[in-house]
């Protein structure tokens, strides 16, 4: 039994906050944010809007690309790092939300930025022993809403993003007549975690290391609840620890870089995708990004790089696509998945 | 002492930076001499030249942070090795 993506989709919100806006109220100039991170806009949610709204629609526009009814989804897996609430997840108020969604498992993943390969990981496990056939699997973030707009933070507040991405994913017994052109079939995930750089980027408050409360005016005060980072520690570890689980799983699966058509990697920084393509020896042009248009948007970037690269063509048949994450933890990984022919083009 | 190799690559950050290359212990990051990405290829350099392997427990910034620091860091992994 194998696991493939069926179904694509994403959700924006309206509101691009440009370079230009965001730069003063950091204190620096639009061309340093530009220069450091290669964004040049990001969008951010209203007030009104919470991760879970983002999640909701992203998750039916995958459902409508894969021709799949919310009836029939089996299990929810939600990647996010700024949930509606603190307690429940926010998978529990997707699947409210989803109209016709049945009361399937919904779990939230709290696994950073790398938190798609885990989402996948389970999918692909729950799928391969038959415990479900169709599984929704998506990030959103409404990290603007966490942001320290000060120039204390300017290296992490002209990071962030909002946004949500889904994806479908289905056993061969579930894919449905829709026609399309090719299934990205998962085939192997590597995840690895080193917590000694567990504090290098954090979100220390509310928490239960912090003292006699979890949240207090003392931390609030200190910031505690903004997220905080040790830029060149994470920076450095990063591209190496992608370029070595990029290589590795590639080894495992007896093949080389060069038979990778496409890189979907999370996007954390526009230049710390350069200098992962730089160290992995791969042509930017392979390397899946839209960093500079939606920022560093967590959880769903990568979902969102996966339907950008959906939505441009960018699968070829019979080749391979790998998916990069890196994130808090520190966790990181890489999968690889094969593109396969569909046997429904009917339509095409 | 760091080898031409290294140094070279020091002094070419520190043209590209505009920035002057600072002494043996300042710091190459206040300097402006390495950032974050320059770091990346320093680091990727000293494996290659100096014929050791960087452990990732010790891929951390304050090990690069001098010229100083620098060598005690080779003689360290040298010395582990």
């Amino acid at each position: 039994m194998s696991c493939f993506i069926t179904g694509y989709g994403s959700a924006l919100p309206q509101r691009v906050v440009t370079n230009a806006e965001l730069a003063p109220m950091l204190g620096v100039t639009p061309d340093w944010i530009e220069a450091n991170s290669g964004i040049r806009e990001r969008r951010w949610v209203e007030a009104d809007q919470a991760a879970s709204d983002l999640a909701v629609a992203a998750v039916r526009d995958a459902l409508s690309d894969a021709g799949t009814r919310a009836e029939e989804v089996d299990y929810l897996i939600a990647c996010t790092l700024s949930p509606d609430y603190q307690v429940p997840g926010i998978a529990p108020i997707v699947q409210r939300k989803l109209e016709g969604c049945r009361y399937v498992p919904a779990i939230d993943l709290r696994a950073g930025c790398a938190a798609i390969l885990y989402g996948l990981q389970l999918a692909r496990g729950l799928i391969e022993s038959r415990a479900a056939s169709t599984v929704v699997c998506f990030g959103a973030e409404a990290q603007s809403k966490g942001l320290d707009l000060h120039s204390r933070s300017a290296d992490l507040s002209m990071l962030f993003g909002d946004g949500a991405g889904a994806v479908v994913l289905s056993s061969e017994e579930k894919l449905t007549d829709k026609a399309r052109e090719y299934l990205v079939r998962v085939d192997d995930i590597l995840i690895e975690t080193d917590g000694s750089f567990a504090e290098d980027l954090i979100v220390r408050a509310p928490g239960t290391a912090n003292g006699a409360r979890w949240l207090d005016a003392e931390q609030l005060a200190a910031g505690w609840h903004h997220g905080s980072m040790q830029g060149r520690t994470v920076i450095l570890q990063a591209v190496r620890k992608l370029a070595d689980a990029a290589l590795r799983i590639a080894e495992r699966n007896g093949i080389s870089l060069d038979e990778i058509d496409v890189v979907i990697p999370h996007q954390a920084n526009a230049n710390l995708l350069r200098s992962m393509a730089k160290q992995l020896s791969i042509s930017e042009e392979r390397v899946v990004t839209n960093v500079d248009r939606f920022g560093n948007t967590s959880c769903a970037s990568a979902f969102l790089a996966l339907w950008q690269a959906h939505l441009e063509r960018r699968f070829r048949v019979g080749s391979y696509a790998q998916f990069l994450a890196f994130g808090a933890g520190f966790t990181w990984g890489a999968s690889l998945c094969t593109v396969r022919e569909s046997t429904n083009r009917r339509a095409l | 002492m760091l080898t031409e190799g290294v140094m070279a690559f020091l002094d070419q950050a520190a043209k590209e930076a505009r920035a002057e290359l600072p002494d043996r212990n300042s710091s190459l990051f206040l300097s402006g001499v390495l950032d974050s990405f320059t770091l990346i290829d320093f680091v990727t350099l000293l494996e290659s030249e100096c014929n050791i392997k960087i452990d990732d427990a010790d891929l951390r910034p304050e090990n690069f942070d001098t010229i100083a620091k620098v060598e005690g860091f080779i003689r360290r992994t040298r010395g582990a090795e």
